[in-house]
């Protein structure tokens, strides 16, 4: 457990740079919470 | 046999900055949504006239009227340095002015659904004379015209939706059903339209690959576009409606979609078709998408530069067996971004670079260039999306410093080296890779560049089906002639028989 313990997440990610599952994976162990996580294509 | 020939290609720009005005996703929702708001008011005054559309060097590079070379050369910002002596038609293609379009709209429409008023197609007609791939067949299709209160009559009271140049109408798309949403204007503008694109490409890959229309065998469409009814949204099939306005009438088709993977899946589709012996050659092609034009109007407008994204893009590219004469697109050595690849940019990259070459004992420094994503710069920075290009560039060098093969300080060299600067409309599948097929294939005959990588990335989750996002990647490189048909002889087969039998008895004994 980190520094983002109880923390809640909000992960916006882009599909050519870091996308939203890439984040909750990185995120799965840090004890905070992922309340919404999506990607988005702005091309 | 695991390559096959890429005898010609087409690239074409349709300029569209009245259908962008209205019928562009951005400026059309927020018109039905929040009325005329100041972006609206605005947008107007940004609007590129057709003569800075074709002086833009990223649109002469789309249609070969320039080098990629010289596209380097040319100074940035691109829309403040125009070139001066551009011209409408490249090597590959054009660039078409909007009330020609509307004409090859109407010439696209088999159902009556484009009305142009009569002293408008008149006008039209005599312009679209003058374009060497427009025949006499194809402009007998124009309509004579409509008389000006029928059309204003069709809009007020039928639902029509009105068509512009200069701001005044010339013209209206009825509606195709009372109630199915299907065949509304809206839907039916943005079906013909990429449709009206894709046919323009097919006409110029005809007369760049001096092949008869009658010659195609099969045709794979690849746009992100979805004809069909209330009982089918996404039927289809644009492929064979193209085929058809072409004059292609030995061949049928379909279409493969895949966002903006789209078009590198196509190309694998029809390269197997025509590997296989399936089919005697392959045009895979695509029109452009009228809701994507302004998309990052808003920034554009905002940050006082010129609204950019005022062209349709289409593409068209023949394959066909490889007889060693033309470059060749590769089927042994794809790149796959499989279902359980996962997300992450080291995962997806690895599958559609890393892991082909390795199929082919490669090292990234054996690839000339990586195209992916060729999103012009200029649209998208301003719009907070990035440099695109560039971004799949440091993630492939970023891969290579992982894997051992550069050092990380060789990182930048190498993404200036092998990396492309972005030169396509932000029109979805358009800029996915295959703009590159053209220039690289006229490199390796050249002997400037010997094998490179196309590489296509789509958004599958725009679409709320999974959360997933695809990618595939093809080498293209020179043919090396072996695969050439009826290259193998008789005797060489009767060798490789005795060779297997003779080795079968070695193990019996």
């Amino acid at each position: 457990m980190g520094k983002l313990a109880g923390k809640k997440l909000l992960l916006l990610g882009e599909r050519d740079g870091v996308p939203g599952p890439a984040m909750e994976s990185v995120f799965q162990n840090s004890g905070a919470e992922v309340i919404f996580s999506v990607t988005e294509c702005f091309v | 046999m695991s390559s096959v020939g890429i005898k010609g290609y087409a690239y074409c720009l349709n300029h569209t900055p009245e259908l962008g005005l209205h019928y562009g996703n951005t400026p059309y929702i927020e018109r039905m949504t929040r009325g005329e708001t100041e972006f609206l008011s605005e947008l107007p005054k940004h609007l590129q006239a057709y003569g800075e559309a074709v002086s833009y060097a990223p649109n002469q590079a789309y249609i070969g009227g320039i080098t990629l070379d010289e596209y380097e050369a040319q100074p940035q910002p691109w829309y403040e340095n125009r070139m001066a002596d551009a011209m409408r038609y490249g090597k590959y293609g054009e660039i078409m002015p909007e009330d020609e379009f509307l004409g090859l709209i109407d010439i696209c429409d088999v159902f009556d659904l484009i009305w142009l008023e009569k002293g408008f197609a008149s006008l039209v007609k005599e312009k679209l004379v003058q374009d060497p791939v427009i025949s006499e067949t194809i402009l007998a299709r124009l309509e004579t015209g409509h008389d000006q209160e029928d059309i204003d009559s069709e809009i007020k009271d039928h639902k029509a939706m009105p068509l512009y140049i200069d701001g005044n109408v010339v013209g209206c798309v009825r509606s195709g059903h009372e109630v199915d949403e299907c065949l509304f204007p809206y839907v039916l503008l943005e079906n013909i339209a990429s449709k009206a694109g894709g046919v323009l490409s097919v006409l110029h890959l005809l007369k760049n690959s001096a092949i008869s229309p009658q010659e195609i065998d099969f045709v794979i469409e690849c746009s992100e576009e979805g004809a069909g009814d209330m009982n089918q949204r996404a039927g289809g099939n644009f492929a064979k409606a193209i085929a058809e306005i072409a004059g292609c009438v030995n061949a049928s088709g379909c279409d493969v979609r895949g966002f903006c993977a789209g078009p590198v899946n196509a190309m694998i589709a029809a390269a197997s078709q025509v590997a296989s012996g399936a089919r005697k050659n392959c045009i895979v092609v695509a029109g452009g998408a009228i809701p994507k034009l302004y998309m990052n109007g808003r920034d554009h407008v905002k940050k006082g530069l010129p609204a950019l994204e005022d062209c349709l893009g289409n593409f068209a590219i023949l394959l066909v067996p490889d007889n060693g004469e033309y470059p060749v697109m590769r089927l042994d050595a794809l790149g796959k971004h499989s279902v359980g690849t996962g997300a992450s940019p080291q995962a997806v990259t690895s599958a559609l670079t890393w892991e082909p070459l390795q199929k082919l004992g490669l090292s990234f420094q054996d690839v000339n260039k990586y195209a992916a994503e060729l999103h012009t710069p200029e649209i998208t920075l301003p719009a907070g999306a990035g440099d695109v290009p560039l971004a799949n560039a440091k993630m492939i060098a970023a891969l290579a410093v992982m894997k051992k093969q550069i050092e990380k300080k060789d990182m930048m060299a190498f993404v200036k080296e092998k990396g492309l600067t972005g030169f396509a409309h932000t029109q979805g599948h358009i800029p996915s890779g295959v703009p590159f097929v053209g220039h690289a294939c006229d490199a390796i005959r050249d002997g400037k560049m010997k094998r490179v990588m196309i590489i296509g990335k789509g958004s599958l989750f725009l679409a709320r089906l999974t959360n997933l996002s695809d990618g595939a990647s093809f080498f293209i490189e020179k043919s090396s002639g072996t695969e050439a048909v009826g290259a193998i002889s008789k005797d060489e087969i009767k060798n490789m028989i005795l060779e297997v039998l003779s080795e079968i008895s070695e193990s019996l004994k």
